[in-house]
This record gives structure tokens, sequence and C-alpha cells, in this order.
């Protein structure tokens, strides 16, 4: 008979209403033998004590249904962010809300490269520095001989100093958009969009396919998720060519890997059929930390890019409607192949013309394709209201909200994007769960950081960057907030069998806290000690 | 620079528009050319068995020393993959996907010193057109990958209003892609050196014309006369005789670069349009 060992805590918060509380977890081969208090394994036989655990308070372990493999491997660059933020070895980079401070650390970061590589930074972002522009000038201050480029946090833009600007043969002659000129006629070194961006990156050697797949930065990944308390996340577009399999099943395998691991194949790059044929193919490959077989669906862009695709009144500065990034018509094809295939998909839709879009694609793909239990699941729904809901209730869609914007980007799309009226009503959690969806909420990693502690804050609180509340009518409880990072994304990825809460039967993944979410000061500000998941600590 | 620069033409369109049919063609015409196609799937790429020599997950591989590959996660790293590839490709083709703005992948043509600008080509749909083009949905885009064009082709059939209409929201000639003309001819680098010495082709959708040209050209000179050039010009390109050294043109709709280069021993140019916008008497005047 396997060992039986039972873990003491200080709080175990279970989400099993039959039992919501527990001081005691037995643990047999890596699953929950039984939950209560001390003798609660006492009638399956002879059982190790282990109090390791006894001052902290243990919940399911926390599951990020939206992030992306790269918010591991990202910090192989310079952080060159506003706000703070802690990279997967647990070091704390306190976030640089001037352009001198950026200069300042990414001149440090420079000073311990050799000589000549170039410094790359990640994260800046300009929507929060609105006094001045970022340009070669300062970034000359780090290094006139050395390549230096700061890539922005959408990924869209960057800004470079003069001698990645010679790399790039871009002179006072260049003509291209993109490039931009100061009101001198001088470059400034920021380059908007890939075209004009490629150049340089070409030349700098900076490649994002490196930064998921590759061994390093799946192992990178597993340790942002435990630092968050995570032990199940998605990478949610993934590109997995034949060659990338073996090393994912490989390093998933692997006992010190920290996460149950689920990719979704991005759906592009082949007919419906084929990208069906591929996601099954995928699954084949599954074991209890690797979950493939659904895929991601694009819609729209972002709406503080202004590319979401949103219905009347549209932009409240005017700017014209966004763009799709797939043709309606292709998502009505990928939806009905889907399902005639049962592959479950995620769907990204950040505008509510994108989200209707979606909803009206699934429901015609559910007439042809009757498939009661698909489950699939808009991501972002960021503008959906109590109508969309209530449909998405009607078919069985779940919906996965992008609480973080609340915190990050709600006074930019009061004031910017949306205008008042429908910034207070973005990412309804509310709404989403009174009209009857299945609901779970995301960080989108490394778009803003993950943290399902404070992306359940940011539901419960729905507070700004200004400590604006935006919407107070779309709060939700705590325990609204905690079902929806544990047992609710769970069932967004088909695994609240398995996973999402305390009781016996299911997988010993729990988050290891410092204190009682429920009765914390503040929700966000509750400490991640570490996870465990099959049994196994991962404390930090 | 080690390499001459690799030309790039991008292929826009919505869906069902053509795009891939023009692609098979591009592959199989006898243009000599070693072209590298990027394409979004390989759905409906459709080549002769007897031109196959490989076909593997993402790169078929034709015996007149075409390639075809898919463009997986990453356009432009695909594009700095093709710059990479030894031997280098002579002409980059890209397919755009159906909701694509073209001009965002071809600036790249602009924006890299190793790559070429050789054209935005928008394909439309002869039937189905003007019905996207009031779409609510996609009418916007659909529209603006006709903008962004410096020739437009119309697919599936001819229409003398809409090809007038769609030359002027692209302010960029459109013709009928017939199924008897070769889209080679028109699409990929024209050769100076190679081309009749003047004007003694005809051809039954194109106006080609070339010229032999002693004159001497200054740059500010020869700027000046490319800003008249007849509006059905889709390209033009040669060598001219300057004043210190020889100045290379490569003009494609809108744009325009000149480059110096050696002496020539005497001038040549070759420029390409559509039939219907350009005349042999129209591209005569403007240069003579």
């Amino acid at each position: 008979m396997s060992q039986i060992t039972v873990y003491r805590a200080k709080e175990i918060i279970t989400m099993d209403p039959n039992q919501p509380r527990a001081t005691h977890v037995a643990v047999m081969d890596g699953k929950i033998l039984a939950v209560g208090g001390a003798d609660c394994a006492d009638q399956w036989g002879t059982a190790v004590h282990d109090d390791s655990l006894s001052d902290a308070v243990l919940m399911p372990g926390f599951v990020e249904g939206h992030s992306h493999m790269m918010a591991g491997a990202i910090w192989d660059y310079a952080y060159a962010g506003y706000h703070d933020r802690i990279d997967p070895d647990g070091k704390l980079w306190k976030g640089m809300t001037d352009i001198e401070a950026v200069v300042e650390r990414l001149s440090d970061q420079a000073n311990a490269l050799p000589a000549g590589q170039p410094l790359v930074a990640w994260g800046f972002d300009p929507i929060f520095l609105p006094t001045e522009r970022l340009n070669r000038n300062h970034l000359d201050q780090i290094s006139k001989d050395r390549p230096v480029a700061v890539m922005y946090s959408n990924f869209h833009l960057m800004c470079v100093n003069t001698r990645a600007l010679e790399l790039a043969s871009y002179s006072a002659e260049t003509n291209v958009e993109g490039v931009l000129r100061g009101p001198d006629g001088a470059l400034t070194g920021e380059l908007q969009e890939m075209a004009a961006m490629m150049p340089v990156m070409r030349r700098l050697g900076i490649d994002f396919r490196g930064l998921s797949q590759t061994a390093p930065a799946i192992r990178s990944f597993g340790k942002v998720c435990t630092r968050a308390g995570v032990t199940t996340a998605t990478d949610l577009f993934a590109t997995i060519e034949e060659s990338d399999i073996d090393t994912l099943t490989r390093v998933t395998r692997e006992a010190s890997f920290p996460i149950r691991l689920v990719p979704t194949l991005g759906a592009i790059g082949a007919q419906p059929e084929e990208i069906a044929a591929r996601a099954l193919h995928l699954k084949t490959f599954n074991h209890d930390k690797l979950r493939l077989g659904a895929v991601k669906l694009m819609t729209d862009g972002s709406i503080q890019g202004w590319t979401a695709r949103v219905k009347w009144p549209g932009y409240v500065g005017g700017q014209p409607n966004g763009i799709w990034n797939t043709p309606p018509e292709t998502i009505f094809d990928l939806c009905e192949v889907m399902q005639k295939n049962a592959v479950q998909m995620h769907i990204h839709t950040n505008g509510d013309e994108a989200s209707e879009v979606s909803i009206a694609a699934l429901e015609a793909a559910s007439r042809k394709h009757p498939w009661p239990n698909s489950r699939h699941v808009l991501q972002h729904c960021q503008m959906m209201g109590r109508d969309q809901f209530r449909a998405c209730a009607a078919l069985g869609i779940c919906t996965n909200l992008f609480a973080n914007h609340i915190w990050y980007f709600g006074d930019q799309h009061a004031a910017l994007t949306l205008g008042e009226d429908r910034a207070e009503r973005m990412d309804a959690v509310r709404s989403a769960l009174d009209e009857g969806v299945r609901v779970a909420i995301h960080s989108d990693a490394p778009v803003t950081p993950m943290g399902p502690l404070f992306t359940a804050w940011c539901a419960v609180t729905r507070e700004t960057m200004t400590g604006r509340i935006l919407g107070e009518a779309q709060r939700i409880s705590v325990s609204e907030a905690l079902y929806a990072i544990t047992l609710g994304a769970a069932y967004t990825l088909k695994m609240d069998h398995e996973i999402g809460s305390i009781e016996t039967g299911k997988k010993a993944d729990f988050a290891v806290l410092a204190e009682d979410p429920t009765k914390a000061k503040c929700l966000k500000d509750v400490a991640v000690l570490g996870t465990v998941i099959n049994g196994v600590q991962h404390l930090l | 620079m080690s390499q001459p620069r690799l030309p790039l033409t991008v292929i826009s369109g919505y869906l069902g528009a053509g795009k891939t049919t023009l692609i098979n063609r591009l592959l199989s015409e006898p243009h000599g050319q070693q072209l590298m196609v990027l394409v979004n799937d390989f759905g409906a790429i459709n080549i002769d068995a007897d031109l196959l020599v490989s076909a593997e997950k993402d790169t078929l591989l034709l015996s007149n020393g075409c390639v075809c590959c898919t463009i997986g996660g990453d356009l432009f790293m695909a594009v700095a993959d093709a710059l990479d590839r030894t031997p280098r490709p002579e002409h980059l083709i890209i397919e755009a996907s159906g909701v694509a703005e073209p001009s965002k992948i071809a600036n790249v043509a602009l924006a890299e010193p190793d790559l070429r600008y050789a054209g935005i080509v928008t394909l439309a749909d002869a039937l189905n057109y003007r019905a996207l083009a009031h779409d609510p949905l996609v009418g916007e885009q659909v529209k603006g990958q006709v903008r962004a064009a410096d020739i437009v082709l119309l697919s599936k059939g001819s229409d003398q209003a809409l090809l007038l209409e769609l030359a002027v929201l692209a302010n960029a000639p459109a013709m009928a892609l017939s199924d008897d003309i070769s889209v080679s001819e028109l699409l990929l680098e024209l050769n100076p050196d190679k081309a009749p010495d003047i004007a003694a082709h005809t051809h039954p959708a194109y106006t080609s014309w070339s010229a032999q040209e002693p004159r001497e050209f200054s740059r500010a000179r020869l700027l000046e006369k490319l800003e008249s050039r007849p509006s059905g010009l889709y390209r033009l390109k040669g060598r001219l005789l300057g004043p210190d050294g020889g100045l290379e043109l490569h003009v494609v709709g809108a744009q325009i670069s000149v480059s110096a280069c050696e002496q020539p021993s005497i001038g040549k140019l070759v420029g390409i349009g559509p039939k219907q916008s350009l005349s042999q008497d129209a591209i005569a005047q403007w240069w003579a």
C-alpha cells in the first residue's frame, strides 16, 4: 500500500461546499485521500503526519486560464516597465516611473554585459509616462557603442539607440512609415510596427520564437506559475511544430516541473480540417502534466490599441473601428469544423462586435453538430453586456474575463477608448455570474503579471491605477473571485473533475499561502509561499 | 553589399479573391526565376506533380528552383529567414492573409536594406467585391487592401465599371486577370538588358515598353521626370547615364527608388502596365 501523508495546515479553504473549511488533508499517490481534521485518514490505515505546512493556509492550486509561455523567458531581456514586477527567480524589479529611471536601470544592466553585446529590454509603456516620449538620445546615454533596443509592452513599438539605427542602415535619408522623425527631421529612434522593427530585430538577434517551446523557456514559465500559486496554466496560442513535441513532453514530465501545462494550438496556417486533425494528434501526447488538444482562435485586436472590433457608438475619440485578425467567415468555418471534430476552442474577443460574431458562429456550429458539453471559452470578453452573457449561458459557452485590465488600463478606457459608461461595465464579471455563465478571470501574462490573487482583487474591488472604482455594480464577492481562479478556471479547461478544489479523489494540487485570503486586509497582498502539485512541494 | 537586394511582392485580397490561383500560376510559369513564396497554408496550392521535387510539412520544392513555404507563427521572422537562405531566392512573394493590411507587410521592403520593394498586388473578385466592399463587418478592410495596391487584378471575370471603380479607389492601374496572360511578366523583375530595343513586342493584356537612352540624367532631373509618369505605369526599371556615374531606378506604383550604380555604356529602360490603363503612345510621349 502506498504511503499516506496527512498535512496539517493553519487553514484549508477547500472550495468544496460539503466541507468548506478543514485543517488537514491526506495525500496518497499524489491525490487527495481525505479532508477534515487530524483523523481524516484514520480509516485508510497508518499515516505519516507532516507539519511542514502547519503555518500556511492551503487553497486549491490556482488555475490561470489565459497566459502565455513567453511570460517566463521574456526575462532573458532586461525589464523596463512602469510597474514593480518579480522575475521567475523571485527577484523584485522595481517599476521605473520616469525615463531617467529607465536609463539608469538599463545602464546598470548594459554595464554587466560583454562589450558589443546588444542590450534588449521589454515592458516599457509610454501610456504611463505621458510627459516625454522615449527617444534615442535617452538610449544613447546607456551606450553609444552597443546597440540598445527597448521593446514596448504591446510588442508593436520599440525605441532604439543611434548604434542600432546605424546597424539597420536607418539614416537621415530614411523615409519609411514607422521609422519616426522629430520636429527637427532627425530620427527619434522610435520604430512602430514589425516592418520598421524587423531590420533592427534581425541584426540584434531578437527572435521571440525562442521565448516559447525551448526547454529553458518551459521551465522558466513553470517558475513564474509557482510564484503566483498557480499549478495549472495555459499557453494560449501555442505554435507547436512536430519538432517541439519531444521537448514539450520531456520537460513537462520532469519531476521538478511544477505545473499542469495546457498549451492551446493557434488556429492559423492551415485549413480548418487540418488544424482540427493537428489538435487531435497533439492530444495523443498528453500526460498528467501536459494537456494538449484545444485550439485558440484570434478574432479582433485590442481596445487600448483601438484595433478591437466594437459595436456602435465605437471609440470615444472617433477612431475608426478596429480590425479583424481572422475574417468573420473564417471564424464561422473554424467554429464549425472544430465543433464537428470535438475540438474545444478558446476564442479571443476583446470588442463587443467580436464577441457577437463569435457567439453567432458558435451557435451556428452547435446547430449543425450538437455537442452539449463543448465548453468553448470566449477569452477577454471585455465589452460583453448582459445580452451576450445570456446568449453564452444558453449555449453553454464559458467566459474568461480580463479582470486585470480594470486596474492597469481602466482609467485609459474611461478617458480615451470607450468613454465613461462603457468603461464602467467593462469586464463585467457580476453580469456574467448573474446571467449564469461559467466564469474565469485572467492575467494574460506577460501582458500583465501572472497573479490570480491580484486578478481576484481586481474583480472584487474594480479599483484602477488612480484609485478610482470603475463600475461598482460589477464587483463580485471574495468567495466568487476565489472560485473563479480555481474551479471556475478549471471548468473552462475541462479539468474540474481533477483539480480546482480540495476534495477526496482530486489531485493534491495546492496553493500555499501565508494568510487566509477571505480574512486578509487586502486580497492582492496575500503572500504566496509556493505550491504543491501531485503532493510534491514547490516552496519558494 | 554582398548580395543583390531581394525584391518583395505582396499579394493581397480578401478570402476567395484568387490569391492562391495567382500564386499557382506564378510558381508554374516558365519565368526562369527562383521564387520563394510564403503562403498562409498549403490548402489550395496546386502544383503539377511533374514540377514537384519534394513536399514536406512546411516546404514545397519545385524542379524550376522555386520554393513555397508556409509562414508559420511570425511573418516577419519568416522574411528574415528568407533573407538568410542560401542561395538567396531571386524574388520573394508573400501571400497576405485575407484580412491583412498589405502595406504593413510591404513596408518591410522599404525598411530592410536587404529587401527591395516590388509592389502590392491586390486581387478583387468580380463576382463578390461589391458586396464585400459594403459589408458592415469587413468592408473597410477589403477597401483598405485596394487602396494600398500598386496594381489591382480583377479575378473571375471582367467588369469595366468595377475596374474603373477599383482603379480610382487604388489610384493605381486595374486590369482583369484572364487565364491566358503571363502573370510573371507583369509581376516579376523586368530585365532591361533582355528587353527588345524599343516597343517591338505587343501583348494582349499589357503595354510593355523599353527604350535605349543615350541622354545623361541628373538625379534631380530624373526624379522630376518620374513625377509626371503616366498613371497606368505599374513598374519601370532601368539604368541611366549620370553626371557622376550611373543611376539605377526602380519604380513600382507610387514607390520610386533611385540609387547610384556603375556608369552603363548606354541607358536602358523597361516598363509595364495594363493595356487598358497605359498606351504605348502615352509612355513614349512622356519619356521622349
